[in-house]
Formats: C-alpha cells, structure tokens, sequence
C-alpha cells in the first residue's frame, strides 16, 4: 500500500495524534460501539463455560511453545518441508521483504492477492512489491478498503472501525466510476465481483498464519470471508508470513486455540472458514498452488526470550485487550501510531521500534487490567506495560516527576495489597480530578503531560482486577 | 514433555465439544443453523433425492459436481441434466467455468457436531465447495465427530492431502459498520444433508 508521507510513529507524539483521533465524532460513537458488541459477544460465548480455565489451557499451551521454541521450529521446519513446502528465515524485515520479492519475482508474479496478515503490516510489505511493478491487491474486505484510501488498519480484526459505511462508499465508488448505493450489502457485493476477477487472475497468493502446526507441518488460516481460502486454493503460488511464535507443538492444540482465538476476537463458537494448508497440491487433488512457501519472520521476536518480556510472544493477535481497554476505545488504533494498537500494541511497539519511537505508548494506558482479564491466554499486559514503563524511566528518557511516581508504584507492586491499595488511591485520585476543572488539574505538577491529550480514566473497572 | 488434552476435562469447559449424553446429529443441526446454514437429516436411500431437491431448489443452469461425491456423483449428474441443468465435474472443468457455475455438491472427509463444521478436501480439493454461490454439502452420519478434539485427532489418520478447509455456514463479512452481510467471498447458503445409516462403499 502507498503511505505517503513520514512515519506517523516517528514524526509524531501519542498526544498529538490521540488528539487528532478524538476530533473524530464518528470514531468516537464507533470504535465504543463495535468494541462493546464483540465484548459482549465473548461474554455470551463462554456464559455456560468455563473461560478462566480454558484461557488457563491456552497459556500453558503458548507458553510451552514459547519456552521450546527452537525445538518445536525445527520439528515444523522439517515437517514443512517433508510436506514440500520451501521454508525461509528472515531474521528481520528487510530480510523478509526480500525474500518474498525474491519469490514473486521468480514465479513471474505480476497480480498478487492477499489475506489480511499483522506480520505483513509489520514488515511494510505491500509498498516493497509494489515497488517491482506488482500489483498487490487486498482481499478482506476491510483491508481493500484500507488499501484504496491509503490508509492503515485501526484494528486486528476489524480493520475499518473507524470509516463510516459512507467513506466506504466513496472509496468503493471511486473504483466503480459511478456512485454505488448506500447500503453495505450492495457495497459488498461490489466489492465481492471486484475481488472475484482478482482471485481468478493473481498468480501469487500471500497470508499470514494464525498458527503453525510443528507436528504436521500445517498453517492454520482463520477468515469469515472465505478469502484465506481462494489466496490459497486459486493463484499458483503460495507464500505464508509467519511470526516464528506462532507455532504450535500438537495439530490438537488447535482444540484449545481454535475456541480461545475465534471467542474472544468475535464471540463466534468457531470462524466461517479454518483452513489447515500442509504443501502444495499433490498429485491427484484436482487444485492447489503447485509451490507453498513459508517465511519465518523473527523481527525482534527471538531477542525476548529469556528476558522479561518473553510472555509477549503468547500473543494470537485476537483484538480482546483492544476491545476493553479505555484508551484504545477512546482514540482507536491510529493514536498508537504503529501497526499494533491498544494494549497489544502499547507492548510490542516499544519493544519491535525501540524505546525512543514506542517509548511512550506504554504510558498511553491506565493500567486498569482489563487487558489481562480479557487475554485467551492470560498474557500479563499490565505487568508488561510497567516494566516497559520503568525501564524508560530508568533510561532517563521520563520527565522527573513520573519517575518517582514510578518507583513508588513499583514498590506497590512488590506487595499484592499495597498493590491493591494504590489501585484504590489512583481510582479515587482521577475520579476526584474529574470533578475539578481541568485547567486545575493542569497545573498540578506532573500532572499536566501526562492527563494531556487524554480524558481522564476512571481508574480500574470494577470487578476488572481482583 | 506437556500432557496431551484431557478430552473429559476439555468438554467441561470448551464451547466446540459435545456435552456428555448431548445428541451428536441434533448439535450438529442446531449449530449449522446458528450460523445461518441451512441441514436436514436422511435415510441413506434418500441422500440423493436431497441432494437434487436442494440444487434444484436454487434454480441453476449449472452446477459443479466433486469427486468425493463418489458413486452419488454419477446419479445425482443424470437427475440433473435430465431436468435441463448443465453438470460440470469439478476436476475436469477449467476455472473460468466453474466460476460461472450456480451450485456446487460435494462430500465431506469429517463434519463437526458441536460446531456445525463440515471439513471437505481431498478428492474435493480446495476450490470446490467455495466458488459457487450455493453449496450443498453431504454428510455421512459415520464421518460425524463430536467435537474439535475429536476430529482433529482422527485427521492424521484419515490421510487428507495437501489442504482441509472447516467451513461453518455460509461466508460472511460485518466490516462495514459492524453490519453482517452474507456471501462475502464464498457460498451465499450452505446445505447440509446428513445421511444416516452404514457405511457406503
Ligand atoms: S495480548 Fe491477548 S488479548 Fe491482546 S491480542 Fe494478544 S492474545 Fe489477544
């Protein structure tokens, strides 16, 4: 995709763009909306199940393949390519670029389709291809449409949250040439037709991976659209990007993975379409790509292992933190000014970027733990994004004032009860200044760069950290 | 080494497994319905007149066949092309025709009660059941698995090639303002006809 323009990330603070983000009515009616609508939809899906034990199952899961990852790579290695897929390692993205390029190139790729894929945001790929001649064309619907506006996805899952079926409209009609209705089944359709004649015709098909299967050599693909299915079963190449944390030790892992991904990312019991891709076609199938590839993607990934935030790894990239937390729901996903946004996002950005670019995002955050609560795999986001905190505090790179404000909380945070009672003193703090005009609050030391830019949280939901 | 899954304990607290004494047919109805698809139950004298009354009832002028349809492939072709419908197996047609097929009537390797999946493959392949508006898919009773866990256990075993997609209702999308549109890339509607009896063959 064509992003003009400089690094929003870089070039910009979470203030500033929060700002810019809370100038927007609709996604302020929004993003509150459709996040409630997939939260309550968890909440429905496990209403007679047990979801702290599943999620509990899950971790163990994550966390065994995280802990093992060397070995539970090589065995997918080997199984991959005892399925005759050719594997590739890209220790970063410049690397992985390159190597799908490469791939492209050799196929006599011209037309290339893809499923939504976060590792590919990541590595900026869209622009590389395009930069050879390639046309890239985005087939989730919602990322099409991020792609015709020349925009960037505000959400894991839901990538348009923020557009109005309006500014969808117009973006489809600009395709069309004529002004298509206002309604979002005839919009799809169109789209639908659009996208039809580029399945059909791509030579190269490009996704992501939900997980990666070490013991049959499998890559799991999760849509609702069926595009995961046509990029895979129509152009004659394949390539998958996956984040080498992604692999999963057991096919029957997926038991457990499967119900935590697709509940807490949109309540559904299971996606539309789960397709489990083990090679190329072989003889006697009547389709299928004649090559699969699949790209290992490190990234900054294997440097976490053993450190302090290694848990970050156990991520499935389900959308859940974002859906709760009352940052992300006030500001969306652009305010982060990276790919990953939310929670999530406020982690891996700090830790992919470096500190001086993502060093902020952490802060962008209340510490409330709603993220944790949510989390299919109980990733620990909230004790993530105080490391996080204190470890730029530590570099130097904080105002004064936070600093100590920051010690203090650490030293809480070495005591469940004292932890709980800071909890209850910030809670009383902010809801006591959201009584006081703001230009008060404002001139209270410290204060003032930190409430800036924000409305000021409520402190912990009830019942959000127990 | 970690523990495999407990099965006993995983059906206490996972939505995709069957509750202990739950009917595996009445699930798999009820979640293929959830999800906006559409299942009827038959004898196994009758898998094929469901199947043509279901194509039939979409009114096409073409209709794809796969290969997993095995000896019903053949008597299913001649209803339909003696009613005036062209029939195209799918392996042998080229892309642009299938494309412009109305139905597409394929088998299943495994279909998943507690979440209303059908798994096709195979001798189906992977376009197969996916191009076409409408798929109606048959369902032997045997190949039924009670939950995620089960099937994926027998997956190895059952030897499914290159590619197995689970399927469960038609294709959907909600990205436009959270409003659920059906038949995004894939099938429109979806029918599943569950045979019941012995196995075929
Ligand atoms: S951190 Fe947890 S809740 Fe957030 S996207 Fe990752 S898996 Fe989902």
């Amino acid at each position: 995709m064509n992003r003009p323009g400089p690094d929003p990330l870089t070039s910009s603070t979470f203030s500033q763009r929060a700002h810019e983000q809370l100038g927007k009515p609709f996604l302020r009616r929004a993003v509150p909306k459709a996040t409630d609508h997939a939260y309550n939809a968890l909440r429905d899906r496990f209403r007679d199940h047990d979801y702290d034990a599943l999620r509990e199952q899950g971790r163990r899961i994550r966390a065994d393949a995280v802990e093992h990852l060397d070995e539970h790579l090589a065995t997918l290695v080997a199984a991959l390519e005892r399925n005759g897929v050719s594997v590739h390692r890209a220790a970063d993205d410049a690397r992985a670029r390159e190597i799908i390029r490469g791939i492209v190139r050799d196929a006599g790729g011209r037309r290339v389709v893809k499923v939504k894929s976060m590792a590919s945001e990541e590595i900026g790929l869209n622009p590389a291809l395009e930069a050879d001649g390639v046309e890239v064309v985005e087939t989730d619907l919602g990322e099409y449409v991020v792609q015709l506006d020349h925009d960037r996805p505000s959400h894991i899952i839901a990538p348009i949250i923020h557009k109005t079926r309006g500014e969808v409209r117009d973006s489809l009609s600009r395709v069309a040439g004529r002004e298509l209705p206002d309604d979002a089944a005839a919009l799809t359709g169109f789209a639908r037709d659009t996208l039809r004649e580029a399945f059909l015709t791509a030579d190269v098909g490009i996704s992501g991976a939900n997980f990666g299967i070490a013991e049959t050599g499998t890559i799991c693909l999760v849509t609702n659209e069926g595009n995961g299915r046509m990029c895979t079963s129509l152009p004659r190449v394949h390539i998958s990007l996956m984040g080498i944390e992604r692999v999963l030790p057991r096919l029957e892992d997926l038991a457990v993975m499967l119900p935590l991904l697709t509940g807490a990312g949109t309540g559904q019991l299971i996606t539309t379409y789960v397709s489990l891709l083990s090679g190329p076609r072989r003889p006697g199938e009547p389709d299928g790509p004649r090559e699969m590839h699949v790209v290992l993607l490190d990234n900054g990934r294997s440097a976490l292992r053993g450190g302090a935030y290694q848990d970050v790894l156990h991520c499935i990239r389900c959308g859940a933190c974002q859906n709760v937390c009352p940052v992300y729901r006030q500001v969306g996903g652009h305010a982060y000014g990276w790919v990953y946004g939310g929670p999530i996002g406020a982690v891996l950005t700090p830790l992919f970027r470096g500190m001086d670019a993502g060093g902020e995002l952490p802060h962008a955050s209340t510490l409330c733990g709603a993220c944790d609560d949510v989390c299919p795999v109980k990733i620990p986001i909230h004790d993530l994004l105080h490391g996080l905190r204190s470890d730029r505090v530590r570099g130097d790179a904080a105002p004064r004032a936070e600093r100590v404000a920051s010690s203090l909380w650490s030293l809480a945070w070495s005591n469940p009860w004292t932890y709980r009672a800071s909890v209850t003193f910030a809670r009383v703090g902010t809801r006591a200044a959201a009584r006081v005009p703001s230009g008060l609050v404002r001139r209270v030391p410290g204060a003032a760069r930190w409430l800036d830019g924000r409305d000021l949280p409520g402190g912990p939901r009830p019942g959000g950290r127990r | 080494m970690r523990p495999r899954i407990d099965p006993a304990r995983l059906a206490a607290i996972a939505p995709t497994e069957l509750r202990p004494g739950e009917d595996a047919v009445a699930r798999f109805v009820a979640e293929v319905e959830a999800v906006a698809g559409t299942a009827e139950v038959v004898a196994r004298g009758d898998a094929v007149d469901a199947a043509e009354r279901a194509v039939l009832a979409h009114r096409p002028l073409r209709v794809v066949l796969a290969a997993d349809l095995d000896a019903r492939r053949e008597a299913l072709a001649g209803r339909l092309e003696t009613v005036g419908v062209e029939v195209v197996h799918y392996e042998q047609a080229d892309r642009a025709t299938v494309a412009e097929a109305d139905v597409a009537v394929t088998g299943c390797v495994a279909a998943v009660a507690a979440t209303g999946s059908i798994v096709t493959g195979g001798a189906a392949g992977r376009g197969g059941a996916l191009i076409a508006p409408v798929h109606v898919c048959l369902v032997e009773r045997r190949r039924l698995f009670d939950g995620l866990l089960d099937v994926l256990r027998a997956l190895p075993a059952i030897g499914v090639g290159s590619a197995l997609s689970f399927q469960s209702g038609p294709s959907r999308t909600a990205d436009i303002e959270k409003t659920l549109i059906l038949g995004m890339h894939g099938p429109k509607a979806v029918h599943v006809v569950v045979v019941e009896g012995d196995a075929d063959s």
